[in-house]
Protein backbone atom coordinates (compact mmCIF):
# COMPACT_ATOMS: atom_id res chain seq x y z
CA UNK A 1 0.00 0.00 0.00
CA UNK A 2 1.16 3.48 -0.80
CA UNK A 3 2.48 5.58 2.22
CA UNK A 4 0.37 9.01 2.00
CA UNK A 5 2.37 10.57 5.21
CA UNK A 6 5.40 9.95 6.64
CA UNK A 7 6.99 11.26 9.54
CA UNK A 8 11.20 11.25 9.37
CA UNK A 9 12.83 11.82 12.82
CA UNK A 10 10.74 14.84 13.76
CA UNK A 11 11.79 16.86 16.46
CA UNK A 12 9.42 19.69 17.84
CA UNK A 13 8.41 21.07 21.16
CA UNK A 14 7.12 24.41 22.61
CA UNK A 15 10.02 27.05 23.40
CA UNK A 16 12.71 25.11 25.13
CA UNK A 17 10.73 22.36 25.93
CA UNK A 18 11.39 19.73 23.15
CA UNK A 19 8.29 17.05 22.56
CA UNK A 20 9.21 14.26 19.98
CA UNK A 21 12.30 13.51 20.15
CA UNK A 22 13.12 11.81 16.28
CA UNK A 23 10.07 10.38 16.05
CA UNK A 24 9.22 8.43 13.01
CA UNK A 25 6.12 6.38 11.59
CA UNK A 26 4.50 6.18 8.35
CA UNK A 27 0.95 6.26 7.52
CA UNK A 28 -0.97 3.93 4.89
CA UNK A 29 -3.57 5.25 2.30
CA UNK A 30 -7.19 3.26 3.09
CA UNK A 31 -6.11 2.73 6.95
CA UNK A 32 -6.87 3.46 10.46
CA UNK A 33 -4.29 4.49 12.15
CA UNK A 34 -3.88 4.48 15.74
CA UNK A 35 -1.19 6.15 18.30
CA UNK A 36 -1.58 5.28 21.50
CA UNK A 37 0.11 6.67 24.80
CA UNK A 38 0.28 8.19 27.82
CA UNK A 39 0.00 11.90 28.68
CA UNK A 40 2.26 13.57 27.67
CA UNK A 41 4.03 11.36 25.23
CA UNK A 42 3.83 13.99 22.45
CA UNK A 43 0.26 12.72 20.49
CA UNK A 44 -1.43 16.09 20.24
CA UNK A 45 2.31 17.64 19.67
CA UNK A 46 2.86 15.00 16.27
CA UNK A 47 -0.76 15.72 15.26
CA UNK A 48 0.27 19.69 15.73
CA UNK A 49 3.15 19.59 14.13
CA UNK A 50 1.82 17.69 10.97
CA UNK A 51 -0.44 20.57 10.52
CA UNK A 52 1.81 23.21 11.27
CA UNK A 53 0.55 24.40 14.29
CA UNK A 54 3.82 23.82 15.98
CA UNK A 55 7.00 24.62 14.40
CA UNK A 56 9.90 21.56 14.23
CA UNK A 57 13.45 21.58 14.92
CA UNK A 58 14.68 18.79 12.65
CA UNK A 59 13.65 15.70 10.76
CA UNK A 60 10.76 15.85 7.47
CA UNK A 61 7.06 15.98 7.16
CA UNK A 62 6.29 13.94 3.73
CA UNK A 63 2.63 13.65 2.23
CA UNK A 64 1.97 12.89 -0.41
CA UNK A 65 5.54 12.06 -1.14
CA UNK A 66 6.34 15.88 -0.82
CA UNK A 67 8.49 17.38 2.05
CA UNK A 68 5.42 19.62 3.81
CA UNK A 69 7.67 20.31 7.06
CA UNK A 70 6.74 23.05 8.60
CA UNK A 71 3.54 24.26 5.45
CA UNK A 72 1.39 26.76 6.84
CA UNK A 73 -1.52 24.96 8.12
CA UNK A 74 -3.63 26.15 5.60
CA UNK A 75 -2.02 24.46 2.92
CA UNK A 76 -2.07 21.89 4.71
CA UNK A 77 -5.87 21.66 4.96
CA UNK A 78 -6.40 22.73 1.40
CA UNK A 79 -3.57 19.61 0.55
CA UNK A 80 -6.37 17.45 1.72
CA UNK A 81 -5.90 16.99 5.68
CA UNK A 82 -7.98 17.53 8.41
CA UNK A 83 -7.43 18.01 11.97
CA UNK A 84 -10.64 16.75 14.27
CA UNK A 85 -8.76 18.69 17.45
CA UNK A 86 -8.72 17.81 21.01
CA UNK A 87 -11.52 19.59 22.48
CA UNK A 88 -13.46 20.06 19.50
CA UNK A 89 -12.75 23.58 18.92
CA UNK A 90 -16.38 24.52 17.87
CA UNK A 91 -16.78 27.64 17.38
CA UNK A 92 -19.51 28.13 19.91
CA UNK A 93 -21.42 31.40 19.30
CA UNK A 94 -21.92 30.07 15.63
CA UNK A 95 -24.27 27.69 14.77
CA UNK A 96 -24.15 24.51 14.16
CA UNK A 97 -24.85 24.95 10.45
CA UNK A 98 -21.98 27.92 10.10
CA UNK A 99 -19.78 25.33 12.09
CA UNK A 100 -19.82 22.87 9.06
CA UNK A 101 -19.42 25.59 6.40
CA UNK A 102 -16.55 26.70 8.44
CA UNK A 103 -15.34 22.94 6.65
CA UNK A 104 -15.93 24.34 3.13
CA UNK A 105 -13.73 27.09 3.82
CA UNK A 106 -10.91 25.92 1.55
CA UNK A 107 -11.76 27.25 -2.55
CA UNK A 108 -12.03 23.95 -3.66
CA UNK A 109 -14.47 22.68 -1.17
CA UNK A 110 -17.08 25.60 -1.48
CA UNK A 111 -18.50 24.60 -4.93
CA UNK A 112 -19.75 20.94 -3.16
CA UNK A 113 -20.53 22.29 0.44
CA UNK A 114 -24.40 21.69 0.25
CA UNK A 115 -23.73 18.05 -1.02
CA UNK A 116 -21.29 17.62 1.53
CA UNK A 117 -23.56 19.33 4.16
CA UNK A 118 -26.43 16.80 3.24
CA UNK A 119 -24.29 14.10 3.82
CA UNK A 120 -22.61 14.70 7.01
CA UNK A 121 -26.21 15.31 7.82
CA UNK A 122 -27.19 12.29 6.57
CA UNK A 123 -24.09 10.39 8.71
CA UNK A 124 -25.48 12.75 11.60
CA UNK A 125 -29.52 13.51 12.12
CA UNK A 126 -28.84 14.65 15.29
CA UNK A 127 -26.51 17.67 13.82
CA UNK A 128 -29.78 18.55 11.17
CA UNK A 129 -31.99 18.35 14.41
CA UNK A 130 -29.69 21.53 15.98
CA UNK A 131 -28.78 22.68 12.81
CA UNK A 132 -29.73 26.24 13.86
CA UNK A 133 -28.83 26.13 17.58
CA UNK A 134 -25.40 27.38 18.86
CA UNK A 135 -22.58 25.45 19.02
CA UNK A 136 -21.79 26.41 22.89
CA UNK A 137 -24.95 24.61 23.41
CA UNK A 138 -23.84 21.56 22.73
CA UNK A 139 -23.91 18.15 24.62
CA UNK A 140 -19.92 16.95 24.77
CA UNK A 141 -20.98 14.02 22.26
CA UNK A 142 -22.73 16.41 20.00
CA UNK A 143 -20.27 18.88 19.54
CA UNK A 144 -17.52 16.02 18.84
CA UNK A 145 -20.04 15.06 15.97
CA UNK A 146 -20.15 18.32 14.94
CA UNK A 147 -15.99 18.23 15.01
CA UNK A 148 -15.89 15.48 12.83
CA UNK A 149 -18.87 16.77 10.45
CA UNK A 150 -16.57 19.96 9.90
CA UNK A 151 -13.54 17.97 9.09
CA UNK A 152 -15.52 16.13 6.59
CA UNK A 153 -16.65 19.29 5.09
CA UNK A 154 -13.20 19.48 4.04
CA UNK A 155 -13.25 16.78 1.72
CA UNK A 156 -10.35 15.14 3.00
CA UNK A 157 -8.07 12.68 2.18
CA UNK A 158 -6.61 12.52 5.24
CA UNK A 159 -8.11 12.96 8.32
CA UNK A 160 -6.53 13.48 12.49
CA UNK A 161 -8.75 12.71 14.92
CA UNK A 162 -7.41 14.10 18.59
CA UNK A 163 -8.68 12.14 21.44
CA UNK A 164 -12.56 12.16 20.43
CA UNK A 165 -13.45 9.97 23.11
CA UNK A 166 -12.09 12.87 26.16
CA UNK A 167 -14.58 13.45 28.45
CA UNK A 168 -17.32 11.77 26.71
CA UNK A 169 -19.95 8.81 28.43
CA UNK A 170 -18.92 5.13 27.26
CA UNK A 171 -22.16 4.80 25.34
CA UNK A 172 -21.44 8.05 23.62
CA UNK A 173 -17.59 6.77 23.16
CA UNK A 174 -18.91 3.37 21.40
CA UNK A 175 -20.97 5.88 19.01
CA UNK A 176 -18.38 8.06 17.86
CA UNK A 177 -15.91 4.49 17.34
CA UNK A 178 -19.06 3.45 15.15
CA UNK A 179 -18.49 6.46 12.72
CA UNK A 180 -14.95 6.47 12.48
CA UNK A 181 -15.14 2.79 11.64
CA UNK A 182 -17.83 3.44 8.89
CA UNK A 183 -15.54 5.99 7.31
CA UNK A 184 -12.38 3.55 7.58
CA UNK A 185 -14.76 1.02 5.63
CA UNK A 186 -15.40 3.77 3.25
CA UNK A 187 -11.35 3.71 2.42
CA UNK A 188 -10.91 7.14 4.21
CA UNK A 189 -7.19 7.09 5.80
CA UNK A 190 -7.60 8.08 9.36
CA UNK A 191 -4.87 8.84 12.27
CA UNK A 192 -6.84 8.46 15.25
CA UNK A 193 -5.25 9.64 18.54
CA UNK A 194 -6.61 7.86 21.82
CA UNK A 195 -5.85 6.83 25.21
CA UNK A 196 -9.03 4.45 25.19
CA UNK A 197 -6.66 1.38 24.18
CA UNK A 198 -9.12 -1.38 23.83
CA UNK A 199 -11.52 0.21 22.05
CA UNK A 200 -9.12 1.90 19.43
CA UNK A 201 -7.33 -1.63 18.63
CA UNK A 202 -11.11 -3.23 17.69
CA UNK A 203 -11.55 -0.33 14.87
CA UNK A 204 -7.33 0.10 14.04
CA UNK A 205 -5.72 -1.04 11.28
CA UNK A 206 -2.09 -0.53 12.16
CA UNK A 207 -1.07 0.79 16.11
CA UNK A 208 2.10 3.34 17.41
CA UNK A 209 2.44 3.54 20.94
CA UNK A 210 4.55 6.61 21.63
CA UNK A 211 5.86 7.57 24.73
CA UNK A 212 8.64 9.93 26.02
CA UNK A 213 8.62 11.53 22.39
CA UNK A 214 9.52 8.43 20.82
CA UNK A 215 7.70 5.25 18.79
CA UNK A 216 8.15 2.25 21.18
CA UNK A 217 6.11 0.06 19.44
CA UNK A 218 4.64 -0.44 15.96
CA UNK A 219 2.78 -3.44 15.23
CA UNK A 220 -0.33 -4.58 13.12
CA UNK A 221 -3.67 -4.38 15.25
CA UNK A 222 -4.85 -7.76 15.05
CA UNK A 223 -1.36 -8.95 16.31
CA UNK A 224 -0.91 -6.68 19.89
CA UNK A 225 -0.59 -8.50 22.94
CA UNK A 226 -2.54 -6.31 24.84
CA UNK A 227 -0.12 -7.21 27.98
CA UNK A 228 2.70 -6.20 26.34
CA UNK A 229 1.43 -3.05 25.09
CA UNK A 230 0.18 -2.44 28.31
CA UNK A 231 3.64 -3.18 29.59
CA UNK A 232 5.16 -0.71 27.42
CA UNK A 233 2.13 1.79 27.58
CA UNK A 234 2.83 2.31 31.54
CA UNK A 235 6.86 1.81 31.31
CA UNK A 236 6.75 -1.30 32.97
CA UNK A 237 9.57 -1.86 30.53
CA UNK A 238 11.71 0.58 31.73
CA UNK A 239 11.03 -0.60 35.50
CA UNK A 240 12.04 -4.17 34.92
CA UNK A 241 15.28 -3.02 33.89
CA UNK A 242 16.77 -1.69 36.55
CA UNK B 1 -40.19 44.13 5.80
CA UNK B 2 -38.24 42.37 3.51
CA UNK B 3 -34.40 43.90 3.85
CA UNK B 4 -34.94 44.85 -0.16
CA UNK B 5 -37.56 46.99 0.58
CA UNK B 6 -36.16 47.99 4.01
CA UNK B 7 -33.09 49.01 1.88
CA UNK B 8 -35.26 50.98 -1.06
CA UNK B 9 -36.79 53.11 1.77
CA UNK B 10 -33.86 53.97 3.19
CA UNK B 11 -32.51 54.90 -0.04
CA UNK B 12 -35.35 56.87 -0.98
CA UNK B 13 -35.06 58.58 2.64
CA UNK B 14 -31.57 59.83 2.15
CA UNK B 15 -31.60 60.36 -1.45
CA UNK B 16 -35.00 62.30 -1.94
CA UNK B 17 -36.85 62.85 1.12
CA UNK B 18 -33.78 64.73 2.86
CA UNK B 19 -32.78 66.70 0.23
CA UNK B 20 -36.36 67.68 -0.69
CA UNK B 21 -36.72 68.78 3.41
CA UNK B 22 -33.21 70.15 4.24
CA UNK B 23 -31.97 70.98 1.18
CA UNK B 24 -32.42 74.58 0.78
CA UNK B 25 -31.02 75.05 4.38
CA UNK B 26 -27.61 75.39 3.73
CA UNK B 27 -27.03 75.18 7.72
CA UNK B 28 -28.37 72.06 8.41
CA UNK B 29 -26.97 70.17 4.81
CA UNK B 30 -23.86 71.24 6.68
CA UNK B 31 -24.50 69.31 9.93
CA UNK B 32 -25.38 66.48 7.90
CA UNK B 33 -22.86 66.47 5.90
CA UNK B 34 -20.32 66.91 8.52
CA UNK B 35 -22.61 63.87 10.55
CA UNK B 36 -21.83 61.77 7.66
CA UNK B 37 -18.14 62.04 7.19
CA UNK B 38 -17.66 60.72 10.90
CA UNK B 39 -20.35 58.56 9.61
CA UNK B 40 -18.23 57.24 6.60
CA UNK B 41 -15.20 56.53 9.51
CA UNK B 42 -17.49 54.76 11.91
CA UNK B 43 -18.40 52.42 8.93
CA UNK B 44 -14.95 51.53 7.89
CA UNK B 45 -13.68 51.42 11.76
CA UNK B 46 -16.94 49.01 12.53
CA UNK B 47 -15.58 46.86 9.43
CA UNK B 48 -12.42 46.61 11.07
CA UNK B 49 -13.58 46.65 15.12
CA UNK B 50 -16.72 44.03 14.54
CA UNK B 51 -15.88 42.11 10.89
CA UNK B 52 -11.79 41.74 12.01
CA UNK B 53 -12.32 41.79 15.25
CA UNK B 54 -9.55 44.38 16.19
CA UNK B 55 -10.42 48.06 17.49
CA UNK B 56 -8.38 50.88 15.81
CA UNK B 57 -7.39 53.75 17.61
CA UNK B 58 -5.86 54.76 14.18
CA UNK B 59 -7.93 55.53 11.63
CA UNK B 60 -6.65 59.28 11.88
CA UNK B 61 -4.44 58.65 9.83
CA UNK B 62 -6.30 56.64 6.83
CA UNK B 63 -8.29 59.81 6.73
CA UNK B 64 -5.46 62.49 7.19
CA UNK B 65 -3.36 60.30 4.29
CA UNK B 66 -6.34 60.03 1.74
CA UNK B 67 -6.91 64.01 2.56
CA UNK B 68 -3.61 64.60 1.58
CA UNK B 69 -2.87 62.55 -1.35
CA UNK B 70 -6.21 63.84 -3.10
CA UNK B 71 -5.67 67.12 -2.16
CA UNK B 72 -1.77 67.04 -3.60
CA UNK B 73 -3.17 64.89 -6.69
CA UNK B 74 -5.22 67.87 -7.78
CA UNK B 75 -3.51 70.71 -6.49
CA UNK B 76 0.10 70.25 -8.10
CA UNK B 77 -0.37 67.38 -10.44
CA UNK B 78 -3.40 68.62 -11.90
CA UNK B 79 -5.63 65.98 -11.60
CA UNK B 80 -9.60 65.73 -11.50
CA UNK B 81 -11.16 65.75 -8.30
CA UNK B 82 -13.35 62.74 -8.38
CA UNK B 83 -10.05 60.15 -9.82
CA UNK B 84 -8.05 61.66 -7.26
CA UNK B 85 -10.46 60.63 -4.51
CA UNK B 86 -9.96 57.13 -5.52
CA UNK B 87 -6.50 57.35 -5.72
CA UNK B 88 -6.24 58.54 -2.04
CA UNK B 89 -8.57 56.03 -1.06
CA UNK B 90 -5.82 53.49 -2.26
CA UNK B 91 -2.81 55.71 -1.09
CA UNK B 92 -4.33 55.11 3.01
CA UNK B 93 -4.53 51.69 1.86
CA UNK B 94 -0.71 51.51 1.08
CA UNK B 95 -0.52 53.17 4.45
CA UNK B 96 -2.67 51.05 6.08
CA UNK B 97 0.43 48.10 4.82
CA UNK B 98 3.04 50.07 6.70
CA UNK B 99 0.97 49.50 10.09
CA UNK B 100 0.86 46.10 9.13
CA UNK B 101 3.50 45.05 11.68
CA UNK B 102 0.52 45.94 14.34
CA UNK B 103 -1.43 42.95 13.18
CA UNK B 104 0.74 40.84 15.40
CA UNK B 105 -0.44 42.09 18.15
CA UNK B 106 -3.74 41.86 19.35
CA UNK B 107 -6.27 43.53 21.69
CA UNK B 108 -5.00 46.64 23.54
CA UNK B 109 -1.86 45.93 21.81
CA UNK B 110 -3.10 46.70 18.59
CA UNK B 111 -5.07 49.53 19.22
CA UNK B 112 -1.99 51.62 20.94
CA UNK B 113 0.47 50.73 18.36
CA UNK B 114 -1.52 51.85 15.74
CA UNK B 115 -2.16 55.31 17.26
CA UNK B 116 1.22 55.71 17.25
CA UNK B 117 1.48 54.87 13.82
CA UNK B 118 -1.12 57.53 13.57
CA UNK B 119 1.31 59.70 14.84
CA UNK B 120 4.08 58.81 12.52
CA UNK B 121 2.06 60.34 9.49
CA UNK B 122 1.12 63.31 11.33
CA UNK B 123 4.63 64.33 11.91
CA UNK B 124 5.62 63.18 8.17
CA UNK B 125 2.82 65.31 6.99
CA UNK B 126 4.22 68.63 9.12
CA UNK B 127 7.91 67.91 8.25
CA UNK B 128 8.19 67.31 4.51
CA UNK B 129 7.22 70.65 3.58
CA UNK B 130 7.97 71.34 0.01
CA UNK B 131 5.69 68.24 -0.37
CA UNK B 132 2.55 69.28 2.42
CA UNK B 133 3.45 72.92 2.84
CA UNK B 134 4.00 71.79 6.56
CA UNK B 135 2.00 73.28 9.32
CA UNK B 136 0.89 76.14 7.32
CA UNK B 137 -1.29 73.46 5.26
CA UNK B 138 -2.81 73.38 2.31
CA UNK B 139 -5.25 76.50 0.71
CA UNK B 140 -7.22 76.32 -1.73
CA UNK B 141 -7.66 72.45 -2.45
CA UNK B 142 -9.83 72.60 -5.38
CA UNK B 143 -13.70 72.11 -4.79
CA UNK B 144 -15.90 69.26 -6.17
CA UNK B 145 -16.72 69.93 -9.20
CA UNK B 146 -19.81 70.05 -11.77
CA UNK B 147 -20.73 67.30 -13.55
CA UNK B 148 -23.43 66.94 -16.23
CA UNK B 149 -24.67 70.09 -14.62
CA UNK B 150 -25.12 68.88 -10.97
CA UNK B 151 -22.92 71.32 -9.00
CA UNK B 152 -21.18 68.82 -6.28
CA UNK B 153 -19.52 71.71 -4.60
CA UNK B 154 -22.86 72.82 -3.22
CA UNK B 155 -23.46 72.05 0.07
CA UNK B 156 -26.19 69.83 -1.24
CA UNK B 157 -23.64 68.18 -3.84
CA UNK B 158 -21.69 67.39 -1.16
CA UNK B 159 -24.07 65.47 0.48
CA UNK B 160 -24.84 63.48 -2.14
CA UNK B 161 -20.63 62.67 -2.85
CA UNK B 162 -20.43 61.58 1.19
CA UNK B 163 -24.07 59.91 1.16
CA UNK B 164 -22.58 57.87 -2.04
CA UNK B 165 -19.43 56.89 -0.41
CA UNK B 166 -21.12 55.73 2.60
CA UNK B 167 -23.94 53.95 0.73
CA UNK B 168 -20.87 52.03 -0.54
CA UNK B 169 -18.98 51.55 2.21
CA UNK B 170 -22.16 49.52 4.03
CA UNK B 171 -23.09 47.59 0.92
CA UNK B 172 -19.05 45.90 1.05
CA UNK B 173 -19.94 46.05 4.47
CA UNK B 174 -22.66 43.47 4.02
CA UNK B 175 -21.71 41.62 0.67
CA UNK B 176 -18.35 40.74 3.33
CA UNK B 177 -19.94 40.08 6.27
CA UNK B 178 -22.26 37.31 4.39
CA UNK B 179 -19.54 35.57 1.95
CA UNK B 180 -17.28 33.00 3.03
CA UNK B 181 -14.85 35.22 4.67
CA UNK B 182 -16.86 36.89 7.00
CA UNK B 183 -17.89 33.59 8.30
CA UNK B 184 -14.49 32.85 8.60
CA UNK B 185 -14.14 36.52 10.45
CA UNK B 186 -16.61 35.68 12.80
CA UNK B 187 -15.53 32.52 13.47
CA UNK B 188 -11.54 34.37 14.00
CA UNK B 189 -13.49 35.72 17.46
CA UNK B 190 -14.53 32.92 18.87
CA UNK B 191 -10.54 30.57 18.77
CA UNK B 192 -8.48 32.21 15.88
CA UNK B 193 -5.95 28.72 16.57
CA UNK B 194 -9.41 26.94 14.95
CA UNK B 195 -10.03 28.68 12.03
CA UNK B 196 -6.40 27.67 11.06
CA UNK B 197 -7.28 24.45 11.99
CA UNK B 198 -10.30 24.67 9.01
CA UNK B 199 -7.90 26.36 6.79
CA UNK B 200 -8.15 29.85 7.18
CA UNK B 201 -5.29 32.39 6.76
CA UNK B 202 -5.90 34.26 9.41
CA UNK B 203 -3.13 36.46 8.72
CA UNK B 204 -4.12 37.39 5.44
CA UNK B 205 -8.03 37.67 6.06
CA UNK B 206 -7.06 40.74 9.01
CA UNK B 207 -4.73 42.25 6.79
CA UNK B 208 -7.36 42.41 4.24
CA UNK B 209 -9.83 43.99 6.11
CA UNK B 210 -7.49 46.52 7.16
CA UNK B 211 -6.37 47.49 3.63
CA UNK B 212 -10.62 47.90 2.73
CA UNK B 213 -11.42 49.63 5.95
CA UNK B 214 -8.58 51.91 5.59
CA UNK B 215 -9.58 52.66 1.35
CA UNK B 216 -12.43 53.66 2.32
CA UNK B 217 -11.74 55.68 6.04
CA UNK B 218 -9.29 57.46 2.93
CA UNK B 219 -11.34 58.06 0.41
CA UNK B 220 -13.77 59.84 3.21
CA UNK B 221 -10.79 62.22 4.26
CA UNK B 222 -9.91 63.07 0.32
CA UNK B 223 -14.08 64.27 0.32
CA UNK B 224 -13.64 66.49 3.44
CA UNK B 225 -10.81 67.71 1.91
CA UNK B 226 -12.34 69.15 -1.01
CA UNK B 227 -15.35 69.99 0.85
CA UNK B 228 -13.99 72.61 3.00
CA UNK B 229 -10.80 73.08 0.81
CA UNK B 230 -7.92 73.79 3.31
CA UNK B 231 -5.64 71.09 5.11
CA UNK B 232 -3.34 71.50 8.13
CA UNK B 233 -1.77 68.10 9.50
CA UNK B 234 -2.44 69.24 12.99
CA UNK B 235 -6.43 69.09 11.47
CA UNK B 236 -6.41 65.72 8.97
CA UNK B 237 -4.48 63.57 11.17
CA UNK B 238 -6.94 64.99 14.62
CA UNK B 239 -7.87 62.50 16.70
CA UNK B 240 -11.30 63.46 16.37
CA UNK B 241 -11.74 61.59 13.29
CA UNK B 242 -11.08 58.37 15.23
CA UNK B 243 -12.43 59.19 18.78
CA UNK B 244 -15.69 60.40 17.08
CA UNK B 245 -16.27 57.76 14.65
CA UNK B 246 -15.62 54.98 17.20
CA UNK B 247 -17.95 56.77 19.82
CA UNK B 248 -21.08 56.77 17.15
CA UNK B 249 -20.29 53.20 16.20
CA UNK B 250 -20.28 51.88 19.90
CA UNK B 251 -23.50 53.92 20.33
CA UNK B 252 -25.07 53.24 16.88
CA UNK B 253 -24.21 49.36 17.60
CA UNK B 254 -21.12 48.49 15.81
CA UNK B 255 -21.77 44.99 15.01
CA UNK B 256 -25.20 46.13 12.77
CA UNK B 257 -24.48 47.80 9.29
CA UNK B 258 -26.73 50.39 10.05
CA UNK B 259 -25.66 51.17 13.30
CA UNK B 260 -22.31 53.19 13.17
CA UNK B 261 -24.29 55.36 10.12
CA UNK B 262 -27.36 56.23 12.65
CA UNK B 263 -24.61 56.41 15.48
CA UNK B 264 -23.11 59.19 13.94
CA UNK B 265 -25.94 61.14 13.10
CA UNK B 266 -27.24 60.86 16.46
CA UNK B 267 -24.38 61.89 18.19
CA UNK B 268 -22.78 64.53 15.83
CA UNK B 269 -26.24 66.53 15.90
CA UNK B 270 -26.89 65.99 19.10
CA UNK B 271 -23.29 67.23 20.21
CA UNK B 272 -23.81 70.25 17.85
CA UNK B 273 -27.00 71.33 18.49
CA UNK B 274 -27.75 70.27 22.12
CA UNK B 275 -24.34 70.50 24.08
CA UNK B 276 -22.38 73.06 21.86
CA UNK B 277 -24.79 75.57 22.61
CA UNK B 278 -24.65 74.90 26.00
CA UNK B 279 -21.08 74.18 26.68
CA UNK B 280 -19.44 75.90 24.33
CA UNK B 281 -15.94 74.74 25.47
CA UNK B 282 -15.69 70.73 26.08
CA UNK B 283 -19.15 70.05 25.06
CA UNK B 284 -17.91 66.68 23.51
CA UNK B 285 -17.44 65.29 27.11
CA UNK B 286 -21.50 64.74 26.96
CA UNK B 287 -20.80 62.28 24.37
CA UNK B 288 -18.60 59.99 27.04
CA UNK B 289 -21.07 59.59 29.49
CA UNK B 290 -23.63 59.31 26.83
CA UNK B 291 -21.47 56.56 25.37
CA UNK B 292 -21.34 55.19 29.10
CA UNK B 293 -25.13 55.38 29.52
CA UNK B 294 -26.00 53.16 26.20
CA UNK B 295 -23.50 50.65 27.41
CA UNK B 296 -24.65 50.29 30.39
CA UNK B 297 -28.10 49.64 29.08
CA UNK B 298 -27.47 48.36 25.58
CA UNK B 299 -24.05 47.26 25.41
CA UNK B 300 -25.16 46.18 21.82
CA UNK B 301 -25.86 50.00 21.59
CA UNK B 302 -28.96 51.61 19.89
CA UNK B 303 -29.96 49.71 16.77
CA UNK B 304 -30.07 46.81 18.66
CA UNK B 305 -32.12 48.37 21.29
CA UNK B 306 -34.69 50.34 18.62
CA UNK B 307 -34.98 46.86 17.07
CA UNK B 308 -36.07 44.88 20.48
CA UNK B 309 -38.55 48.01 20.95
CA UNK B 310 -40.20 47.96 17.35
CA UNK B 311 -40.20 44.00 17.29
CA UNK B 312 -41.94 43.72 20.46
CA UNK B 313 -44.48 46.33 19.39
CA UNK B 314 -45.07 44.36 16.05
CA UNK B 315 -45.65 41.17 18.42
CA UNK B 316 -44.00 37.93 19.69
CA UNK B 317 -44.39 36.60 15.89
CA UNK B 318 -42.20 38.78 14.54
CA UNK B 319 -39.74 38.69 16.94
CA UNK B 320 -37.30 36.72 15.47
Amino acid sequence: MAKLLEIESLRAGYGSINVLWDLSLSIEEGKLTCILGPNGGGKTTLLRAIMGLVKTGAGRVLYQGTDRTNAPTWDMVSDGIAMIPEGRMVFRDMTVADNLMMGAFPRKCRANAPKNLQMVYDMFPRLYERRDQLAGALSGGEAQMLAMGRGLMEEPRLILVDEPSLGLAPVVVDEVMAILDRLRAEGRTIVLVEQNTNKALKIADHVYLVRGGKVVLSEAADSVDLGRLHDLYFARDALNEH
Amino acid sequence: MSNVIKTAAFLAFAYIAVPLAVGSNTYVIGLIVAALTIGGIAVAWALLGNLGGMVSFGHAAFFGVGAYVSALLTLRGGWPVFPAMLVAGLGAAVASVATMPALRLRGPYFALAILAYAEIFRILATELKPVTGGAAGLLSIPRLPNVLGLDFGSKLGGYFVILTIVVAAMAAYHLIRRSAYGLALKAMHDSEDATRVVGVNSTVLKAWMLVVSAFITGMVGAFNAHYINFLEPDYAFAGQWTTLAIVSAIFGGYRTVTGPLVGAVVVYLVDQLAFKPILPQGHQIVLGVLLGAMILFSPGGLMPMLMAKLSRKEGPAHAA
